[in-house]
């Protein structure tokens, strides 16, 4: 145990370098930094913004979608005595983001019952998103009208019924049902629930498998790019050691790693505005998951966190092997590309496909990447598919002693030492003598 | 007893043999060398007796116990230097003494005794508190020189033990093998430097093609070849 420990803090020592450190600090800064950036941009425009309006009407109509805008926080510049020409040249040297145009006669043409078109003119600055907040917010002012207007008319007109069943006389009452259990909301507000309840998943585990394989890929080829394997493996302790110090300090690491990567990735999407998003979900949609069952208990967890303890073994198992057959530090930085797409193909896949409707060649081969496997837990936990969960990690686990009884063979044997891939030159491996 | 007794030892590397059956002998307080051309075998000999690479055919015992089926009793008593060794470089040169002293210590004193001895047999001094990326390649010689004699190991396998470095320190290197010879370990190293064989060696094995061609002191081999030198020896053992 000594010398496991040794080894084991040797590993460590050696993954944890300064330049690890400086990148992690310098990506969680860069997160933080761009997240709140975000956020001010997108406070900026839920804050008060100018808006140019030119009425060229003046009716109470008109007056009411200013009135209605200065509501929704906009701060009005009137472009009042000019033509329309004129108004798109002022409002453009000004701050104004959108400039609308009121035609002459518009208040009539309400009264009449006419259509008729209100104009808008977009300055853009720039093409992020939140810039074009205004139209929207216009175009729910004039629907809003549009509402008050022909609800006004129905009123007069039909004096005793509801203009709104009127409008809209055939109305729907939406119910979801997974498996026996029944609840009132859209399928369309749970699926988006679901993707927002499991995005973190397949995030972390990408992150841990690809930051764990990296090291350990990297510590394997680093010894022997430094000469210093040969004398590692005369040493008095067992090569099974050997391996699992380096893929435990490697999944340590690259936890830790991929921990700090998360930390910067929520600060960054918090600043996007997702925090407030989930806020407005709120606690219907809790309680619509809750009732269908659609929801994380402790047995729940327990299986998630197996599922994803077990990939990340499995993917250390591999990148130990991969790292056998690197040459060097920068021929390992190939190799760890074989073992990135394994895992990105099942997040592609959990992320825009049914697994049900795909073809089943395409299943069985999704299903045969072992990473495959906790991307489907949580879905296959939901549906109560639990022969597919027990089978997913079995499967996992065999494939991890079968990958480390090959690693600890690797280790043991001479491939250790006469085992190497090189990248474009075909060289047959052979021991120097 | 000798310390190794190599008997028909054959390795093959697919089709390629390396070794075609050789044989001979460590014995205790002895240096023993393997001397030949690049290619000769004698790196796939060394890494063999160090438990790196497998055995082919034939019998390797260490201290009479078998290599193939004991090599982790072999790894705790032997230390191994290999031709184009390196040190971990982010680590200071004590730690790393310190690191590799912790596999073979029973007790933090036996461990201290080690890295002190090994910190005498470097001469670095103070340089010791610096990373081994800074250190000079003679100075990362010394440094796993002494990593492997500071346990005072029964046998020593050197592989080319002052490949690249200039006169002084591959001088100093040869003084520190024979000191350590001295107070009891056998030493089994390689070269193709015949005046370095000469001076360190008590008895030698002259390698060629996965073969060995003859076996004695370099004054007997001098003698039976009528040669001045073991150079002059080597060529009319090819020869």
């Amino acid at each position: 145990m000594k010398r496991f420990m040794n080894l084991l803090r040797k590993e460590i020592r050696e993954l944890v370098t300064a330049q690890l450190v400086i990148s992690l600090v310098f990506m969680l800064v860069l997160f933080n930094f761009i997240g709140r950036t975000s956020r001010k941009e997108v406070e900026k425009a839920m804050g008060e913004q100018t808006l140019a309006v030119l009425d060229l009407d003046g009716s109470t109509a008109s007056q009411g979608i200013t009135m209605g805008l200065e509501t929704a926080n906009f701060k009005i510049e009137s472009m009042a005595g000019k033509t329309k020409d004129e108004a798109v040249q002022a409002a453009g040297e000004s701050e104004a983001k959108l400039l609308l145009v009121i035609p002459a006669g518009f208040g009539e043409s309400l009264e009449n019952l006419e259509p008729r078109e209100v104009e808008t003119y977009s300055f853009m600055r720039s093409f992020s998103m939140v810039g074009a907040r205004s139209q929207v917010i216009i175009r729910s002012v004039i629907n809003a009208l549009n509402d008050l207007v022909s609800d006004r008319f129905l009123k007069e007109k039909l004096p005793d019924r509801d203009p709104d069943s009127l409008k809209n006389p055939i109305r729907t009452k939406d119910f979801v049902i997974v498996r026996e259990r029944m609840a009132e909301g859209s399928a369309q507000m749970v699926a988006g629930l679901m993707t927002t309840q499991s995005l973190l998943i397949p995030v972390v585990l990408m992150m841990i498998v690809i930051y764990s394989s990296q090291m350990v890929i990297s510590a394997v080829a680093m010894e022997k790019q430094n000469k210093t394997l040969e004398t590692l493996l005369t040493v008095p302790i067992r090569r099974t050691s050997i391996i699992t110090a380096k893929m435990l300090s490697a999944g340590l690491v690259g936890l830790i790693s991929a921990f700090v990567y998360m930390a910067g990735f929520r600060s960054f999407m918090g600043g996007l505005g997702t925090d407030e998003i989930q806020a407005a979900a709120g606690q219907s949609g809790d309680s619509i998951m809750r009732q269908l069952g659609l929801y994380f208990d402790a047995t729940g967890y327990i299986v998630l966190g197996a599922a994803l303890f077990l990939a990340i073994l499995t993917a250390l198992a591999m990148a130990m092997i991969l790292g056998v057959l690197a040459e060097d530090f920068r021929s390992a930085q190939n190799m760890i590309m074989p073992l990135i797409l394994m895992v990105m193909v099942p997040y592609f896949i959990s992320l825009f496909a049914d697994m049900a409707s795909l073809s089943l060649p395409v299943k069985l081969l999704i299903l045969a990447i072992p990473f495959s496997h906790p991307f489907l837990v949580p879905q296959n936990l939901y549906l109560g598919n639990y022969g597919m969960i027990i089978g997913g990690l079995a499967y996992m686990l065999v494939v991890f002693v079968v990958l480390v009884g090959f690693a600890a063979k690797v280790f043991s044997s001479d491939k250790i030492l006469t085992m190497k891939l090189r990248f474009g030159k075909k060289r047959n491996a052979a021991a120097a003598t | 007893m000798s310390v190794l007794r190599v008997e028909g030892l054959r390795k093959t590397y697919g089709k390629m043999e390396a070794l075609k059956g050789i044989d001979f002998e460590v014995r205790p307080g002895e240096v023993f060398a393997l001397i030949g051309p690049n290619g000769a075998g004698k790196t796939t000999a060394l890494r063999i007796c160090a438990t790196l690479l497998s055995v082919t055919d034939g019998k390797v015992a260490f201290l009479e116990h078998d290599l193939r089926k004991e090599p982790d009793f072999v790894r705790e008593k032997i230390a191994y230097l290999p031709e184009e060794a390196g040190a971990y470089k982010n680590m200071k040169g004590l730690d790393y003494l310190k690191f590799m002293a912790a596999f073979y210590a029973g007790t933090d004193t036996e461990e201290k005794e080690y890295v002190d001895r090994a910190v005498q047999i470097t001469g670095l001094g103070n340089r010791l508190q610096d990373k081994v990326g800074t250190f000079s390649k003679g100075m990362t010689r010394k440094l796993l020189l002494a990593r492997a004699l500071m346990t005072k190991p029964v046998l020593a396998i050197l592989d080319e033990p002052t490949s690249g470095l200039d006169v002084l320190n591959a001088l100093e290197v040869r003084s520190m093998v024979r000191r350590y010879v001295k107070e009891g370990t056998a030493v089994l190293l390689s070269s193709h430097n015949m005046l370095e064989i000469e001076f360190l060696s008590d008895r030698l094995a002259l390698i060629d093609h996965g073969r060995i061609l003859d076996t004695g002191t370099p004054q007997a081999l001098k003698d039976k070849h009528q040669a001045h030198n073991l150079e002059e020896v080597f060529r009319s053992a090819v020869q």
